[in-house]
């Protein structure tokens, strides 16, 4: 026979106020004649409920509840929160002797959040014992041990003794339970100790029982009989019939294990009316046992049998009860474990739907600001290309306009040229000149509107230009135009005219003035992506004609030239140039320009 | 010898030519200078000329009002303008000869060196309808052109032309009967006269109509297609423009 009737014979503390008999009941009546004394709805008042309630737990721990839920509502109204505490410790115990470890748990819960709000270390000590309680009936043994030893902790700190044998004592019984009695023993001894020292006679009967039992499972027959007779004797002496019981049975036990019939069947035949006495069915089946196991060693059959029968009775009554009550409990274990997985899906659910949430979150963060980063982007670019295109748009608008301004500078400059030219030659020529100033101001007017043509084209028409001052310059005037091999003269792009202002320049104010021949030798070379011109005259130079690059119509044209090709140059974001230069005779004029290509 | 007769309101006009042709090497007599389109329409008539040298601007209308109230055109036509941007490029479609005043004395030399060497006259009249043909058509898109080739001229539908496709001085047209036609001139001629937005040059050597692009092929410069089926490649610096237009 196993474990479960080995715990009914050894006596968990929390119960010992049970055990404290008939004295209670001049208790419980001067309680009730307080209440009924103090009927305003104070702290006194909620005291006293606990109190009674404290008192009927064994008795009628049904009437308890009434006067704890009152003690509730007054502790909660004049927010006494240990008076609220220490109601629901005693809820706890109500349920727990009515074996509803379930709600009892419940209520020992809060009274432990409302200790430690407090906070009163006793308090939430003494509520850790009584979960540790329900623990070990759950055969959660980790879970009570820890729960007694922080109880034992407390009790020592606080100094409070009888708390602390209690807690040494509920230790022990979990290692007697884990079958672990050396520790068990430890511990009890440790315990009596404490309760001799107390002189407390009833712990020390109950632990000297305790004892008893734990050398017994050890083989330790002598001393267990030893412990046995001295809790008997403490019992006789305080008049507690359960250890009595529990230790005369015992004691008959082992007698008939060492084989004493005679003292087994004495110490049986006390224990067994005892027992019925106090209704201690259990007992009464084990004596029946001892005494129908003596009487067959005795040859007596017939009472062997009947005795025999009656164990058989007792015992399944007991069996019954104790499988209801194994049932019972391996439904609640069920149903916490059951409600301990609820719990813990509902937290882990809730778990994960932070992390989900988290998680959304932070994608949705990343996404706004991808997205915002795209937006920008395309934004920027669109408002950059907007205003390139602008820009463009003002800087071709300005190209125009100094193109234009071309125009009536050119045709006024030919025209003083053709008057002067008339006047000192004859008609003949001077049609023949004049005919070819018409053309070349016709493919001028064409070709100044467009923004760019091809080089080819360009050079048409600066070769007929070069023509016409040749006439004017009655053949003073040479000139050379060279290209280099690498430029396709049809398929570059060019400005329209960039180089007559400066070749006007030249002529005009370098060889005009000049005695004997004039040469302008134009060369267009390729320098990477830039066209490059390079205009040379022997003319006078720039020094010697300070008229030159300075209020001349010349300048002018140069002026606006430059500005071309700032503009130009802006708008390829490549740096174009114009640069004047002296020589030993004439002047250099070199021109860089973004290379254009039309294929 | 050749008769010509010379129709301008301005007297100095006529006094030049005048000059110029007696000074030439060919051999022309002017008949009569008129000033009206009246006086011309009767002098044409009565002395029945070789050559007309015909101002644009007249007076009391045009030489074109002059040319669409005859019968019939059995001479050869010079235009003479100052400066008429519609009406030069009217003569370069329908390739008619032209002269700029003030007529220098080569570009007359030249004019009549080509009458000359030009074949018949029924060529002329022909010439003459493509000019009114494309006066009346307001649509650019079917206007037509005259396209001088060794022979002497085709006469082609602008929207009979798939494209152009350059061959050195020469250039081959592609058109809508499969026919291939080889003109005397350079692309850049055609894409001169077809400034307009039907013709697109997308390529150094490819001159094409764009209402004949079937498809855009993304690339460097890309290619298109083209109803023909031909795939023909598009310069890189002439994408952005092509795309812009496709899009109109």
């Amino acid at each position: 026979m196993s474990r479960p009737t080995q715990k009914k014979y050894c006596f968990l503390l929390i119960f010992l106020v049970h055990f404290l008999g008939t004295s209670q009941i001049n208790k419980l009546d001067s309680l009730k004649n307080e209440l009924k004394a103090n009927t305003s709805k104070d702290t006194i008042r909620a005291g006293l409920l606990i109190e009674l309630a404290s008192e009927l737990t064994y008795s009628e721990p049904n009437k308890g509840f009434s006067l704890i839920e009152e003690a509730l509502a007054i502790s909660k109204k004049n927010t006494w929160i240990k008076g609220e505490a220490l109601a629901q410790r005693q809820k706890g115990n109500l349920h727990y002797v009515l074996a509803d470890n379930l709600n009892a748990m419940d209520a020992y819960q809060k009274a432990l959040v409302l200790s430690r709000k407090i906070p009163d270390k006793q308090l939430e000590a003494s509520v850790l014992s009584n979960l540790g309680n329900i623990h070990a009936d759950l055969k959660e043994y980790d879970q009570a041990l820890q729960n007694y030893r922080a109880y034992l902790e407390t009790s020592r700190t606080l100094g409070n003794r009888a708390e602390e044998i209690k807690a040494l004592s509920n230790i022990a019984i979990i290692y007697n339970d884990t079958e672990n009695f050396e520790e068990g023993v430890s511990y009890l001894n440790k315990a009596l100790t404490l309760a001799k020292e107390e002189g407390n006679d009833l712990f020390i009967a109950a632990i000297t029982n305790n004892l008893a039992l734990a050398y017994k499972n050890l083989g330790e027959h002598q001393k267990a009989l030893f412990h046995y007779q001295e809790a008997m004797a403490m019992a006789q002496k305080i008049g507690n019939k359960y250890i009595e019981a529990s230790a005369l049975n015992s004691i008959g036990k082992i007698n008939l294990l060492l084989k004493n019939y005679a003292v087994a069947e004495t110490y049986a035949s006390n224990a067994l009316s005892l027992s019925k006495e106090i209704g201690a069915v259990e007992w009464e089946a084990d004596s029946w046992e001892v005494l129908s196991k003596v009487y067959e060693q005795n040859g007596k059959m017939p009472e062997a049998l009947n005795a025999y029968k009656k164990h058989i009775q007792l015992r399944d009554s007991v069996l019954n009860e104790e499988k209801k009550s194994e049932l019972t409990r391996k439904e609640m274990q069920f149903q916490m474990e059951r409600q301990q997985a609820v719990a813990n899906e509902e937290i882990k659910r809730q778990q994960l739907a932070k992390i989900i949430y988290l998680i959304g979150a932070i994608f949705f963060v990343l996404m706004a600001m991808f997205g915002y980063y795209i937006y920008k982007r395309r934004r920027d670019a669109l408002e950059k290309k907007k205003t390139a295109e602008f820009n463009a748009k003002v800087s071709e608008t300005e190209l125009k306009a100094l193109r234009s301004q071309m125009n009536p500078h050119f045709i006024f400059n030919s025209l003083n040229s053709i008057s002067d030219f008339i006047s000192k030659n004859d008609i003949r020529q001077a049609d023949d000149y004049l005919v070819k100033f018409s053309k070349l101001t016709r493919a001028i007017l064409e070709n100044s509107e467009k923004k760019s043509i091809t080089l080819s084209e360009d050079l048409e028409l600066m070769e007929l230009y070069m023509q016409i001052e040749t006439i004017r310059l009655q053949n003073k005037l040479h000139h050379q135009i060279t290209i280099d091999q690498d430029i396709e003269p049809n398929n570059t792009l060019v400005p329209p005219l960039i180089l007559q202002p400066f070749i006007e320049n030249s002529i005009w104010h370098g060889i005009a003035p000049k005695n004997g021949d004039g040469h302008i030798d134009i060369k267009i070379e390729k320098e990477g992506d830039m066209l490059k011109y390079v205009v040379d005259d022997n003319g006078v130079g720039q020094s010697k004609k300070n008229v030159r690059g300075k209020k001349s119509n010349g300048s002018f044209g140069i002026k606006i030239t430059k500005s071309r090709i700032d503009i130009l140059s802006h708008i390829k974001n490549k740096k174009g140039s114009v640069n004047l230069m002296d020589k030993p005779e004439g002047v250099r004029v070199e021109i860089t320009l973004p290379l254009e290509l039309q294929f | 010898m050749l008769k010509a007769l010379i129709v301008d309101d301005e007297q100095h006009c006529i006094d030049r030519l005048e000059r110029l042709l007696r000074s030439s090497t060919y051999n022309i007599k002017i008949i009569a200078y008129c000033k009206t389109i009246d006086e011309a329409i009767k002098e044409i008539a009565s002395r029945t000329p070789d050559i007309l040298f015909l101002d644009v601007q007249l007076g009391n209308g045009t030489g074109f009002d002059l040319l669409s109230q005859l019968d019939h055109i059995d001479f050869e036509v010079i235009f003479t303008t100052s400066y008429d941007k519609y009406a030069l490029k009217a003569f370069k479609f329908s390739a008619l000869d032209y002269l700029l005043k003030p007529i220098d004395n080569t570009d007359l030399d030249n004019a009549l060196q080509k009458l000359r060497q030009q074949k018949n006259l029924k060529e002329t009249s022909q010439k003459i309808d493509i000019l009114f043909h494309n006066f009346k058509e307001s649509n650019p898109s079917s206007k037509r052109i005259a396209i001088p080739t060794v022979a002497g001229f085709t006469m082609l539908d602008t929207k009979q032309i798939i494209r152009f496709q350059s061959d050195a001085n020469y250039t081959h047209i592609h058109t809508l009967s499969n026919k291939k036609i080889t003109a005397s001139k350079t692309i850049k001629y055609f894409e001169d006269i077809l400034d307009d937005n039907t013709f697109f040059r997308v390529h150094k050597s490819h001159l094409v109509n764009l209402d004949y692009i079937e498809a855009y092929t993304k690339g460097k410069g890309g290619h298109i297609t083209l109803s023909d089926k031909t795939r023909i490649e598009v310069a890189v610096r002439r994408k952005d423009e092509l795309i812009q237009k496709l899009r109109a």
